[in-house]
C-alpha cells in the first residue's frame, strides 16, 4: 500500500495515444499544501496529466494514487465519489453554454448534495463573490469574456471545497492585470483555505508567481524538479532553453533546421 | 481436409480466433490441393461463401466477448466496453480490455478471395461492435440511473425531464400530427378508387385505421422524430462534447450518462407512444373526411367501420413498437453525439450518421418485430 503522506502520487505511468508516446515512465508526487506548477511545451502531455489524476484518461501503464485511493483501480462509483474532493479548471473553462452562471455554479451542489436551495444560494454568492462575478450571475457563458469564464470556471471547482484543484493554463489568452488576478487568487485559496493545487502552465509569468515547487516535464518525463529560485538557476540544458525562450538549444534540435532551411 | 498441424495449432487457440485459424487452415488445403481448374474454380467460390459466413461468425463471437466479460483481473472494475463518455475515441487504446480484444490473425497472402472474404469480416465486426457499443450504451444508462435510486437520490431533476418532453413531444405534435393526416388522405383516396371498382369503399376505414395503428403510425413518427429530435440530441450532446463540457461534468464526479443521457431518453421513450397516437388520430381523421367526400360514406358509419376492423391487439402492437423505436432513437442519438470526435466537423458527420443510423434502425427493428410478430400471432 502507499504512503497516504502524499496528496498525489504518480508512479510510473506511461500513455501513449496511437503510436504516439505522451507519457513515458512518468513519476510524480504532490505534497499537501503546496503549489506545484508543471511546466513543458505545448503538446508535452501537460493536460494529460491532470485528467490521468481525475481518472478521465486511464494510463497505459502505472498506477496514481489520490490520498490512499488508486484512481487507476477505482470502479466507477467510488471513482464519482473521489472526483469529488477535486476540482478541475479546465483551459477553455467547459462551462455548460445552456446554463447560467448562478446555475453553472450550482450544478455540482444541486447533483451530489442534499443541500436546500437557500443553502445553494448562500454558497454559490460566496464563491461568485471570492472570484468578484457577483454580478454577473444571470448572464449566459457566451455573454462572458475569457477571464470571466475562467474566474466562474474557478467558482464552479471550488463549490464543493475540494482539497486538490487541477487547472489546466488558467493564465493562457487572458490579459496580464486579469491574469495576476487569478494567480493571486490561487494563491490565496492554498493559504487561506489550505487546498493544495496542481497548475499546468508555460507562462513564465504566472508560474513563478504561482509556484512552491516547478517541474518540468519533457519527452514524457519530469527532469527538474525544484523550487522555483533553485529551479531559476538550472543547469539543465532543456530547461534552460525553455526558460530563456531561446531558439538554441536541445528543445526542438533538428525540426529548427528545418525551419531555418526554409 | 484439414492437416493435423492445423488441428493442433486450432487447440491451442481460443473463442474469436478459431475461426479465423480455421479458415487459414482451409485455405491452405485448398490452395496446397491440385485439383482439375473447373473443381478449384468451385472450391474457391464455395470457400469465400465460407470465409464471408465464418467471418460474421467471428464478429457474433466477439460480440458475445462483449457479453461475458470480464476479460481479465486487472479489467474486472471496467466493464464497459464503451468509451467512459468524457474520452475521445484516440484515447480508447489506452482501455484494457480494447487491447484483449481476440483479432483477427492478418492473412498476408493477398489472394482476391481472402481480401473479399476479410472485407466482409471487418463489416460484419465494426457493425456488431457497433451494435454492441449501443446496446452497452444503453445498460450502462440504466444502471447509473438506477444506482441513484437505490441512494435515494432521483436521478434527474424534474425540470431537465420535462423541459425534455416539451421538445421531444409536445413541440413534435403538429409535424406528426400534419404528416400523418396528409399521409392518410393520401391513402384513403389511392385506395378507394381501386376498391371502388369492386364495390367495396366500405374497407377503406379498416385498411387506413390498422394500417396507420399496426404500422405506419409508429414507424412515420419514429422516422420524423429520428431526424427531428435525433439530430438535435446529437448535436447537442457532439458539441458539449467536443468543448469539454462532457468532460466538465465527468470531472465534478457526475456521471454524465444519467445526467445528460437518461433525461432525454426517458423523454422520447415515453413520448413516442403518444405521438404514435397523434398520428394514427390525424390519418383516421383525414380518411374520414375523404371517404365522406368522395365515397358518401357517413362519419357515424365510418366509425363503426374503424370499431369493427380494429382489434385490440393492432392497437398495443403499435404502442409496442413506439416504445421499442423511442429507445433505439433516443440511444443511438446519444451515443453517436457523446462519441464525436474532430470538432465542428465531425459533429456534422454524426449528426448525420445518427439520422440515417436511427432511421434504418427502427425500419429494420419494424421488420423484425413483424416477422416475430407474425410468427408468435399468425392472423
Amino acid at each position: 500500500m502507499t504512503t497516504p503522506t502524499h496528496m498525489v502520487e504518480l508512479r510510473d505511468v506511461s500513455m501513449q495515444f496511437e503510436e504516439k508516446k505522451v507519457l513515458d515512465g512518468f513519476s510524480l508526487n504532490v505534497e499537501p499544501q503546496e503549489r506545484l506548477v508543471i511546466m513543458g511545451q505545448t503538446g508535452s502531455g501537460k493536460s494529460t496529466i491532470l485528467r490521468l489524476i481525475l481518472g478521465t484518461l486511464r494510463p497505459n501503464s502505472g498506477s496514481i494514487f489520490f490520498k490512499r485511493f488508486e484512481i487507476t483501480r477505482l470502479q466507477r462509483r467510488k471513482l464519482q465519489a473521489v472526483r469529488q474532493h477535486m476540482g478541475m479548471v479546465y483551459q477553455y473553462s467547459a462551462l455548460l453554454s445552456s446554463r447560467n452562471v448562478r446555475d453553472n455554479v450550482a450544478l455540482p451542489l444541486e447533483e451530489l448534495t442534499d443541500k436546500s436551495r437557500a443553502e445553494i444560494d448562500k454558497i454559490v454568492d460566496e464563491k461568485l463573490d471570492l472570484v468578484g462575478m457577483k454580478d454577473s450571475k444571470d448572464l449566459l457563458p457566451e455573454e462572458l469574456s475569457g477571464g470571466m469564464r475562467k474566474r466562474v470556471a474557478l467558482a464552479r471547482a471550488l463549490v464543493l471545497e475540494p482539497e486538490l484543484i487541477l487547472l489546466d493554463e488558467p493564465s493562457a489568452g487572458l490579459d496580464p492585470v486579469i491574469a495576476s488576478v487569478i494567480d493571486e487568487l490561487i494563491i490565496s485559496l492554498s493559504e487561506t483555505a489550505k487546498v493544495t493545487s496542481v497548475t499546468v502552465t508555460h507562462e513564465m509569468d504566472s508560474a513563478f508567481r504561482i509556484g512552491t515547487r516547478m517541474a518540468m516535464l519533457y519527452q514524457g518525463k519530469i527532469i527538474e524538479e525544484a523550487e522555483p529560485e533553485k529551479f531559476k538557476q538550472s543547469k539543465n540544458p532543456v530547461v534552460a532553453q525553455f526558460l530563456s525562450g531561446s531558439t538554441e538549444g536541445p528543445i526542438l534540435e533538428g525540426s529548427l533546421d528545418a525551419i531555418t532551411k526554409k | 481436409m484439414i492437416s493435423q498441424a492445423a488441428v493442433t495449432r486450432l487447440a491451442s487457440l481460443k473463442r474469436g480466433p478459431i475461426v479465423a485459424a480455421l479458415l487459414h487452415a482451409a485455405f491452405q488445403d485448398v490452395r496446397d490441393a491440385k485439383l482439375p481448374g473447373d473443381l478449384r474454380q468451385v472450391f474457391r467460390r464455395a470457400f469465400v461463401m465460407l470465409a464471408g459466413l465464418a467471418s460474421m461468425t467471428v464478429g457474433f463471437i466477439d460480440l458475445a466477448s462483449y457479453i461475458d466479460r470480464p476479460v481479465d483481473e486487472s479489467d474486472a472494475e471496467t466493464r464497459c466496453p464503451l468509451p467512459r463518455a468524457g474520452l475521445r475515441p484516440a484515447e480508447l487504446s489506452s482501455f484494457p480490455h480494447r487491447q484483449v480484444r481476440p483479432r483477427f490473425p492478418a492473412m498476408t497472402d493477398a489472394n482476391p478471395p481472402v481480401l473479399i472474404a476479410q472485407g466482409i469480416g471487418h463489416l460484419a465486426r465494426t457493425f456488431l461492435r457497433e451494435v454492441g457499443s449501443v446496446f452497452w450504451f444503453i445498460m450502462n444508462t440504466f444502471e447509473e440511473a438506477f444506482e441513484r435510486i437505490q441512494h435515494g437520490r432521483v436521478p434527474f431533476r424534474a425540470t431537465s425531464f420535462f423541459r425534455h418532453t416539451e421538445r421531444a413531444g409536445v413541440d413534435s405534435v403538429p409535424l406528426a400530427g400534419l404528416v400523418s393526416f396528409f399521409l392518410g388522405l393520401t391513402m384513403a383516396l389511392l385506395t378507394g378508387y381501386q376498391l371502388q371498382r369492386f364495390g367495396t369503399e366500405r374497407l377503406i376505414p379498416g385498411l387506413v385505421a390498422i394500417g396507420f395503428t399496426r404500422e405506419l403510425g409508429p414507424l412515420l413518427t419514429g422516422i420524423m422524430l429520428a431526424a427531428r429530435i435525433g439530430a438535435a440530441y446529437t448535436a447537442e450532446l457532439g458539441t458539449m462534447q467536443v468543448s469539454e463540457e462532457v468532460e466538465a461534468i465527468e470531472a465534478m464526479g457526475i456521471g454524465p450518462l444519467r445526467f445528460l443521457v437518461a433525461p432525454r431518453m426517458l423523454a422520447l421513450v415515453l413520448l413516442m407512444p403518444c405521438l404514435s397516437t397523434v398520428s394514427n388520430i390525424a390519418a383516421i381523421f383525414a380518411s374520414s373526411l375523404v371517404c365522406k367526400a368522395y365515397f358518401s360514406i357517413a362519419f357515424p358509419y365510418f366509425l363503426d367501420l374503424v370499431k369493427d376492423s380494429l382489434l385490440i391487439r393492432d392497437i398495443i402492437t403499435g404502442i409496442l413498437k413506439s416504445f421499442l423505436f423511442g429507445l433505439l432513437i433516443s440511444a443511438i442519438a446519444c451515443y453517436r453525439g457523446l462519441t464525436v470526435k474532430g470538432g465542428a466537423a465531425g459533429v456534422g458527420t454524426s449528426t448525420t450518421s445518427s439520422v440515417v443510423t436511427a432511421i434504418t434502425a427502427v425500419i429494420g427493428f419494424d421488420t423484425l418485430y413483424n416477422v416475430v410478430y407474425t410468427t408468435f400471432y399468425p392472423t
